[in-house]
């Protein structure tokens, strides 16, 4: 497998802050490859330094073999992107900006292939391409950005929270086309705060924060990261559920957490007893860095507070 | 009704500083004219004389009042009172579509509307609103005339017309933010029936009827379509005659009751006039970042263009004009010729003033199209463009040469506009080398402008807007002032507007031109090479 995303080191200033602080990520070809993360922590500084847009105080990135700040254009005919907060120009409507950036990627004016495909993509997202760019919701907008860039072929397709502002039905026809530029063999790396969506999206995961890489796997790997917290009514602690973890009991419900992928053994024993008010809850991202990284956060907390 | 005092007083917060430039920029404006007046046209024969003059000149009665006699105050008024009513008028449209539509388009008119305030209160308010600062408009204007001793009635009447306009434009705002769907649509409309009524009742003082001493003219019927026409037939410190003020009063108001019918027969957020629906497929413009920049960029041009024509066809018209009017005024002579700095002729030096407004238009539209790269990467519309096969430096590069081309279209348009006017009034040919020289050095001076404004935009983005603009006013002051202030030429000089060529008797003085030159190239080569080491600078 080759590499299409390598950085080393990366390091990025503004000012004081240190938005990256020696970032390692690896992205191989083919991947689907989540990079998650808490607002703030890098990602957005991350995605601009692949695109040639910001450049690194230090260390090293190549995109597809080539090196993101030299070699901005040519590369950027490989690649398509979706920005994190999508701008449109309030007086071009929606089917103007998604021409306008094909044609920008070296599209030709009247590409058959292109047209057909954006014809189709406007139907899966139900987008009114004839509104002008101030008119559109922030949802609309993030189609007309994602219409744009999934109607052209890339090798590499970079999303920073493509699905923010899409409603449920979007996020599924979202899905879809990832499905589909998986089968074609391209390579995604997509940006989020959500677990869940990187959970049903990617293969490989990267946790982000701080501005740095605090982990990186497939997701099986890291699935000791995500523990579910299952609670019930209760009067006294239950004991005797294999793999429970931080029992507790309060306000007359007992609550423990278990391995995400251990869920499933423990349901016989929680009928077996006739448990009433069961909630099985997935973790939230935050609940995650709280429990693995919850001294850190504490102590850097703290530090901002002190400075 | 509700809510009506906290909306109103809400409304006088967010405008009180706004309203206060408006009100007492006008009042200068009012007691400038006085300082005007008697400065050029101290006595009553000089003043007969202008009127005189100016009977004959369609073009100045187009963007002046209408005479009255030449009476100090009723000079003053006829010079002055369409800004006046101009600026009363822009500050009640824009003042009612913010306080209606643009709160609308952005949300807040729900959560007000979801208070027991109700549904047309707050266009109640901001009629209001309007009403009291049109009062306080008239009120300054007023004190400002009495301060210029021309008299206590006159100027009391002149300020009630200045108000009574606003209201009419008022009620204007108000209708048009209940016709269109966003606040850039109803400004747009509101501002096309301001500037349409201005040149309506101009061109309707231009083609009115002269008494026969040729100090007063009777507006024909034109002028009495516009509320700007109905203002100036009140004729202040003249006639007093309050009648068509009234009528302009009662026009705003009548509109204003229509809003609030409007208002409340539609639904919250809708419009009359539906948004015309965008094109579904981009066209050919839109293949190239340089169709992009042009796109984005050709109505801020196409407004100095207009500029530049206008400026080019007075520059030549009032050629003759000044010739006449001046040949025996030593001081207005001396005066054009040390901003002209020709030693040429009068109708040169004529022609090398105007042409420095010219200089600046065509320096605006270059502060206006690097603003406007700025403002791309500030709303994030840059970022999009930029991550497409498009590179920092072309994309800056993009928007020089689209400035570039609009500066020189300004440029055209002034000799072309010279052209018209030298056609119009059987001028001088013998001109047009002074005018086509002067239109291009003015051309290669704005480019200092342009490519100094860039460099700015690239080592400190966020200060690009005011740095262009405070270029371009000092530059202004410099080139146009600095003789009149009794600057030393060096001071001037550094003015590139000043240092352009001229036409001199000894022919063409080309000693600035190779200096604008130089830095035109030098900094705008610095520009684009340290493009390359630029980041991506957003907002923020």
């Amino acid at each position: 497998m080759s590499t299409v995303i390598h950085t080393q080191g990366l390091v990025k200033r503004y000012g004081k802050v240190r938005a990256l602080d020696g970032l390692d990520l690896d992205v191989e070809a083919g991947q689907i490859h989540g990079f998650l993360g808490p607002n703030g922590a890098g990602k957005t500084t991350t995605i601009r330094i692949l695109l040639g847009l910001a450049r690194a105080t230090s260390g090293e990135a190549t995109v597809l073999g080539a090196e993101p700040w030299r070699d901005t254009v040519t590369l950027h005919r490989r690649i398509a992107s979706v920005p994190g907060d999508v701008s449109l120009w309030p007086n071009l409507s929606g089917g103007e900006a998604i021409d306008l950036l094909a044609r920008l990627r070296g599209v030709p004016r009247r590409d058959a292939a292109f047209r057909a495909e954006k014809e189709r993509l406007m139907h899966e997202f139900q987008l009114d391409p004839r509104k002008k760019g101030r008119a559109y919701s922030k949802g609309n907008r993030q189609k007309v950005a994602l219409i744009a860039a999934l109607a052209v072929p890339a090798e590499l397709y970079i999303f920073d929270e493509p699905t923010s502002g899409l409603d449920p039905l979007m996020e599924v026809v979202f899905r879809g086309e990832i499905a589909r530029i998986r089968a074609a063999g391209s390579t995604v790396l997509l940006s989020s705060h959500i677990l869940s969506e990187v959970e049903l999206l990617c293969d490989r995961v990267s946790i982000i924060r701080a501005g740095r890489i605090v982990e990186s796997g497939t997701l099986a790997e890291l699935r000791h990261l995500t523990r579910t917290e299952v609670s019930f009514d209760a009067t006294t602690s239950p004991v005797g559920i294999s793999g429970a973890h931080d029992v507790t009991l309060s306000e007359g419900r007992a609550r423990f957490t278990i391995d995400s992928d251990a869920v499933n053994g423990i349901l016989p024993v929680l009928a077996q007893r006739d448990v009433q008010g069961l909630r099985i809850e997935p973790p939230s991202l935050e609940e995650l860095f709280l429990r693995h990284y919850g001294d850190d956060l504490t102590a850097l907390e703290d530090a901002k507070v002190k400075s | 009704m509700s809510g009506l005092l906290p909306l109103l007083r809400q409304r006088m917060r967010r405008d009180w500083k706004q309203l206060l430039m408006w009100t007492v920029g006008t009042a200068l404006l009012a007691y400038v004219s006085y300082t005007g007046v008697s400065q050029s046209y101290g006595t009553l024969q000089d003043r007969q004389e202008l009127l005189v003059t100016v009977m004959a000149n369609p073009v100045i009665l187009l963007f002046r009042g209408l005479p009255s006699g030449a009476e100090q105050g009723a000079m003053m008024v006829f010079l002055i009172f369409p800004f006046l009513a101009l600026d009363a008028a822009l500050m009640s449209t824009f003042l009612a579509v913010r306080h209606t539509r643009m709160d609308e388009e952005q949300g807040r008119a729900e959560l007000v509307s979801a208070t027991p305030a109700g549904r047309t209160t707050p266009v109640v308010a901001t009629a209001i609103h309007g009403l009291i600062a049109n009062f306080a408009l008239a009120a300054l204007t007023t004190l400002a005339f009495i301060g210029t001793g021309a008299g206590v009635e006159g100027a009391k009447v002149a300020g009630f017309a200045v108000g009574c306009v606003g209201v009419a434009f008022l009620g204007i705002g108000l209708v048009a933010g209940q016709l269109m769907r966003t606040s850039r649509g109803a400004n747009s409309l509101a501002t096309w029936i301001v500037v349409t009524a201005f040149l309506l009742s101009g061109i309707g003082n231009a083609l009115g009827t002269p008494s026969d001493d040729l100090q007063r003219m009777e507006s024909s019927w034109l002028t009495w379509l516009s509320p700007f026409g109905w203002g100036e037939n009140v004729r202040a410190y003249s006639d007093d005659n309050l009648w068509p003020a009234v009528l302009a009063l009662v026009f705003g108001l009548v509109l204003a009751g229509l809003a609030i019918a409007l208002q409340s027969a539609r639904d919250l957020g809708e419009s009359f006039i539906p948004e015309r629906l965008g094109r579904t497929e981009a066209g050919p413009l839109l293949s190239t970042p340089t169709g992009l920049v042009w796109r984005l960029t050709w109505g801020a041009i196409l407004g100095w263009v207009i500029g530049g024509l206008l400026v080019g066809m007075l520059s030549t018209s009032l050629a003759s004009v000044v010739d006449q009017v001046s040949g025996d005024n030593p001081a207005i002579v001396a005066i054009l010729e040390k901003i002209g700095g020709t030693d040429g002729s009068l109708e040169q030096a004529t022609v090398s003033v105007f042409f420095l407004m010219l200089g600046i238009f065509a320096a605006c539209v270059a502060v206006q199209v690097v603003s406007r790269a700025r403002q791309e990467e500030a709303h994030g519309t840059a970022e999009p463009v930029l991550s497409a096969a498009v590179g920092r430096v072309r994309w800056l590069i993009d928007y020089l040469i689209i400035a570039f081309a609009g500066m020189t279209l300004v440029s055209v348009a002034g000799i072309l506009g010279a052209s018209l006017g030298l056609a119009s009034a059987d001028g001088d040919w013998g001109l047009m080398e002074t005018i086509v020289v002067t239109a291009f050095g003015q051309l290669i001076a704005a480019s200092v402008f342009l490519v100094l404004t860039a460099l700015v935009f690239v080592l400190a983005p966020r200060a690009t807007i005011a740095a262009g603009w405070t270029l371009i006013a000092v530059g202004s002051i410099f080139g146009l002032f600095g003789p009149l202030f009794g600057f030393p030429d060096w001071v001037a000089g550094l003015s590139p507007l000043e240092a352009a060529p001229k036409v001199t008797t000894d022919g063409v003085e080309l000693n600035g031109l190779w200096w604008l030159i130089a830095i035109v190239v030098l900094v705008g080569a610095g520009a684009i090479s340290l493009m390359r080491r630029r980041e991506l600078a957003p907002a923020g």
